[in-house]
């Protein structure tokens, strides 16, 4: 039978101030034994009558009580045993599981704070990282702007280049019309030329001389076909 | 400075990519977009345009004179060029950002403080299980009852059970 601390010891709330850190509750409640007499009790008389001290001590009441007739035994005397019979019984067979029933409401509401507590404290801490995020996030403002003046001094110089580009292509293309037309016009002449010097040819070819050539080709084949048959 | 070589500024796109908020990644991308097609534009042309073979020309078009004319006005073109307007905007706008940056900076760090402060306190906060009810309503403002406001039991709006 373990003792436990008497009670006596727990700080009552006797002005405003309030006492807290209070200690926490003790694990178990007061030690009784036969499920109604305190065991402070039993201890407090250990020093003096020892262990059997509170059991002589009831008897002798009893007996005292009994034999003088201060207690009467009457109809009550049994119904008083009975209901503390059944009293006892109760106690001791459903006592652990009501306590731990109660324990239990009371863990609930306690594990329900706590969470709410981590919660919040969780919900802080990545409130302090998210800011913490956003200020380095900002310190990269300067790439922007760098990108926007290189996209303005691309442009412009881009620009610049087309413009070159256009004076160039414009003034290549007329020296390169002028070239052109220059032979364009050179060959059309040269064209003219041969044809106007066939067509005066073949007009000079007088009638005669068709005549005198064609029987000039045809000596020609003669000879050139027994030249062959010949060889052949 | 009107040089026409304004040192273009090498751009760290991935750093860059790193810093940018998830809900502005359009205008990155749209930016990022621009950026790439005037630089493919810029590649392609050329720095200066090829040289006009002149006694090529002078050698064969007839015309007297026109060649050296050409080439006169030629020499003597200056192509101008294109006159910077947004650079003084860009720096503006530059000015203006680090002073809303230093605002914000500021008023985030403010933030970071309180946070840091509640933090503390829930941390040094008693256990549950040793809290009297003044206690609790010491730590947390909250779940302090009411009592001028609703002086009967449960001292608070039914709804609010």
């Amino acid at each position: 039978v373990v003792c436990s601390v008497l009670h006596a010891t727990r700080q009552l709330h006797t002005t405003q101030q309030s006492l807290a850190p209070l200690p926490p509750l003790p694990e178990k409640g007061g030690e009784v034994r036969h499920g109604l007499i305190p065991e402070e009790f039993f201890q407090f008389l250990y020093p003096k009558t020892g262990v059997t001290g509170p059991y002589m001590l009831g008897t002798g009441l009893v007996l005292y009580l009994l034999s003088k007739e201060i207690y009467v035994v009457n109809h009550e005397t049994v119904a008083s045993a009975c209901i503390l019979g059944v009293i006892i019984y109760g106690i001791k067979r459903f006592g652990p599981d009501v306590a731990a029933f109660a324990d239990k409401l009371n863990e609930e509401k306690v594990a329900k704070a706590l969470a709410v507590k981590n919660e919040a404290i969780e919900s802080l801490q990545t409130a302090i990282e998210e800011e913490k995020k956003e200020q380095w996030r900002v310190e990269g403002r300067s790439y922007l702007f760098d990108a926007k003046r290189n996209n303005v001094a691309m442009l412009l110089e881009a620009n610049y280049r087309e413009r070159l580009m256009m004076v160039y292509n414009e003034v290549k293309k007329r020296l390169d019309y002028q070239v052109a037309m220059q032979t364009l016009k050179k060959q059309k002449e040269q064209d003219y030329m041969i044809q106007w010097v066939e067509k005066n040819v073949i007009q000079s070819i007088t009638p005669q001389q068709q005549k005198e050539s064609i029987a000039k080709c045809i000596l020609d084949l003669k000879a050139l076909s027994k030249g062959a048959h010949a060889a052949v | 400075m009107a040089g026409r070589r304004a040192a273009l500024k090498a751009v760290d796109w991935a750093a860059f990519a790193e810093r940018v908020p998830p809900n502005q990644r359009a205008m990155y991308n749209a930016l990022k977009t621009r950026s790439d097609a005037l630089t493919a534009r810029l590649a392609a042309l050329p720095e200066k345009p090829p040289a006009i073979d002149w006694a090529f020309y002078k050698a064969n078009v007839a015309k007297a004179g026109m060649v050296d004319e050409f080439q006169k006005k030629f020499s003597a073109l200056k192509v101008p060029e294109p006159v910077d307007t947004q650079t003084a905007k860009i720096d503006a706008q530059e000015k203006e950002a680090a002073k809303s940056t230093a605002e914000y900076v500021q008023a985030s760090k403010a933030r970071i403080a309180q946070y840091e402060q509640q933090l503390q306190k829930l941390k040094n906060m008693i256990p549950f299980e040793q809290m009297t009810f003044e206690d609790l309503h010491e730590a947390f403002p909250e779940t302090k009852l009411d009592k001028e406001k609703y002086p009967y039991w449960p001292h608070k709006p039914i709804a609010d059970l």
